[in-house]
């Protein structure tokens, strides 16, 4: 049974790693070009210095029009990043969907499972081959999209766990590969035609992967809250890195006047109209900034709970699956 | 006599439509049977349940005495090669034949490769660039390659041209005429098994119409023509299968249990063919007229 999968899935895996050499051939040079500008502009030192409590306001003025140059010059990698994040998705296109429901299309199903070997163990190897490949593939791309994305996501303020950057690294990568062709079986199994099962991973990995991320990763933990005055210098210490999931400006009664944003006004600064400092947006003396957000911290607690999340779907998934694959015929 | 294939009151359902139903039939051992019936009438539904792809509904089938459901011991006896005859499209046909051995535990790779040797079919092209009669062959060669007690084949014919249909069928007989292979396989084309059967089972509409060897259900069955008929009870006959009528005169094609002796009935041979069609337009279409909205 071994030889026949890897007979029937031999060019599918040849084809991955082509691409995924290709992908790595564009995206190595670009990463060690990240890296030495990161270098060349002293950031990590910065990133070190920002850490600190007793840093100097000279210094965290450097610091950030370093970090604006930085991202001025690769900002536009994001977008890159935000293509990369759907591969996990082409993952489970093509190496989930077809998996069953091209074997029921085509009828070979019939061919394999009336030879000497049960159903059982035609899924089990099967299933295995499939799981082992993008398993590896997926910690090779979680891997090296940490190595690639870290100079990003260190020069952009939200840090790690931003939107975006925190799908593409670590080991949530893997949790969304194996969700994503778990997913594609499933359909493929249920559906038995691989177009409608493509088109059922496309939708369900999309509408699964963004509800998860609006919906409950902001609510793992609880979040916690940051106040600073509105009167006073220099930026809060020390939550760079934190992510922000809403910000305002609230009264001294705790009314929010302005919501997302932040305001700082020098002691003593008078508004255009020379009024007190954003007395014309209703904010009165003794107003605070507000923030709601999840400490850089918890980066790891948050991967692991978001890999565990589509782990156990996939889980499920997979068991739905290989109930139903009992009744075709 | 062994018997090979047991069905006892048999039954298969898809959502609330049954496939095949109270099929209740035995297939001795050493039989070429037929199994015949219209596109739909359950005749793959029963060989899945055979080999056990499907699991039944109702009462129970089985093969070599045990449930072929899940079973890899009855599945190491059956040859079976499913409609259209489906393959690995990319692989050749000497690929397939090493897929049969690392698939099977009794496994005559040398009969399969000179079967087809012997067939002129090239084992380097990809089964998906051949003739469907080549095609066919390999299915074939492959299926005998597990030296199977029961042979079944879901229309093994039906796709391919005249030619290549009875080269097909020539080649199956040759080869398990020698190892007494029990063989079911099933058609909508009945000449061509006319020349090879001598066992049917006649479905139509998920029921088991007719069982038995050609010789018995041949001479069990005559035509009558005679005077019109108004369906009173005769001498002789068990059944009226089906029957026609003019004017003034009446045929039947019934079913015999005893000589005719009524003089005023003519009595003729049936052919195995119109027996066969006499029993397949028997089908109830009256769910379908309602269904059209149309007087039946």
């Amino acid at each position: 049974m071994i030889w026949l999968a890897w007979r029937q899935h031999r060019k599918q895996l040849l084809f991955t790693l082509l691409g995924f050499v290709l992908l790595a051939a564009v995206m190595i040079p670009i990463g060690v070009a990240m890296r030495s500008t990161f270098a060349d502009l002293g950031l990590p030192a910065c990133v070190r210095d920002l850490a600190r409590a007793d840093v100097a306001p000279a210094t965290v003025e450097a610091c950030e029009a370093g970090f604006r140059r930085f991202t001025n010059r690769y900002g536009a990698l994001n977008l890159v990043a935000v293509l990369l994040v759907m591969l996990p998705m082409l993952v489970g296109l093509f190496w989930g969907a077809p998996l069953v429901a091209r074997e029921v299309e085509q009828g070979t199903h019939r061919f394999a499972w009336t030879q000497g070997i049960s159903r059982r163990r035609w899924v089990l190897v099967k299933f295995g081959l499939a799981g082992a490949v993008v398993l590896t593939a997926a910690v090779g791309y979680g891997l090296g999209m940490s190595w690639w994305v870290d100079p990003l996501t260190r020069a952009a303020h939200e840090g790690r766990l931003g939107y975006i950057v925190f799908d593409l690294q670590g080991i949530v990568p893997i949790g969304y590969t194996l969700f994503a062709v778990a997913l594609g079986i499933f359909a493929g199994t249920l559906w038995r035609r691989m177009l409608p099962a493509m088109a059922i991973t496309l939708v369900g990995y999309v509408g699964v992967r963004a509800a998860v991320a609006v919906l409950a990763r902001p609510h793992y933990q609880p979040a916690r809250t940051l106040t600073f005055p509105v009167t006073g210098t220099g930026e809060p210490i020390g939550d760079r890195g934190n992510w922000i999931l809403s910000s305002g400006v609230r009264n001294p009664d705790g009314q929010m006047v302005v919501s997302d944003t932040r305001m700082q006004c020098p002691p003593g600064a008078l508004g255009p109209t020379g009024r007190g400092c954003g007395a014309e947006l209703g904010v009165e003396p003794g107003a605070y900034n507000w923030q709601l957000y999840q400490p850089a911290g918890r980066f790891w607690l948050f991967q692991g709970i978001e890999a565990g999340i589509f782990v156990l779907l996939a889980l499920v998934l997979v068991y739905v699956a290989v109930r139903a694959i009992r009744r075709i015929a | 006599m062994d018997v090979v294939l047991e069905a006892d009151q048999l039954g298969k359902r898809y959502g609330k439509t049954w496939a095949l139903r109270d099929c209740s039939l035995r297939l001795p051992a050493g039989r070429i049977a037929a199994l015949v019936g219209p596109n739909g009438a359950g005749k793959s539904t029963l060989l899945h349940l055979a080999v056990g792809l499907l699991r039944p509904d109702a009462g129970a089938v089985r093969v070599f005495g045990g449930s072929p459901y899940n079973n890899t011991e009855s599945l190491a006896d059956i040859g079976f090669v499913a409609q259209d005859t489906p393959l690995f499209r990319d692989f050749t046909a000497a690929e397939l034949v090493t897929a049969g051995e690392k698939l099977n535990r009794r496994w005559d790779g040398a009969l399969a490769r000179n079967r087809l040797a012997q067939l002129g079919v090239p084992p380097d092209k990809p089964v998906g660039k051949l003739s469907g009669g080549q095609r066919a062959q390999v299915a074939l060669a492959l299926a005998l390659a597990k030296r199977p007690r029961l042979l079944l084949l879901d229309e093994p014919v039906a796709s391919l041209d005249p030619l290549a249909r009875r080269e097909f069928l020539q080649s199956l007989m040759g080869s398990v005429a020698d190892a007494g292979t029990t063989v079911l396989l099933s058609s909508h084309l009945l000449a061509d098994l006319e020349r090879v059967c001598d066992y049917l089972i006649v479905l139509n509409a998920a029921r088991v119409q007719l069982v038995g060897t050609v010789d018995e259900i041949v001479a069990g069955h005559r035509q009558l023509i005679g005077p019109r008929h108004d369906g009173g009870p005769l001498g002789g006959v068990a059944a009226v299968v089906r029957a026609s009528h003019t004017d003034r005169q009446s045929t039947l094609l019934v079913r015999t249990d005893g000589p005719i002796t009524d003089p005023s009935w003519t009595v003729r041979e049936v052919s195995l063919e119109d027996l066969i069609l006499a029993y397949l337009a028997d089908g109830d279409t009256t769910a379908s007229h309602t269904e059209w909205g149309v007087p039946a």
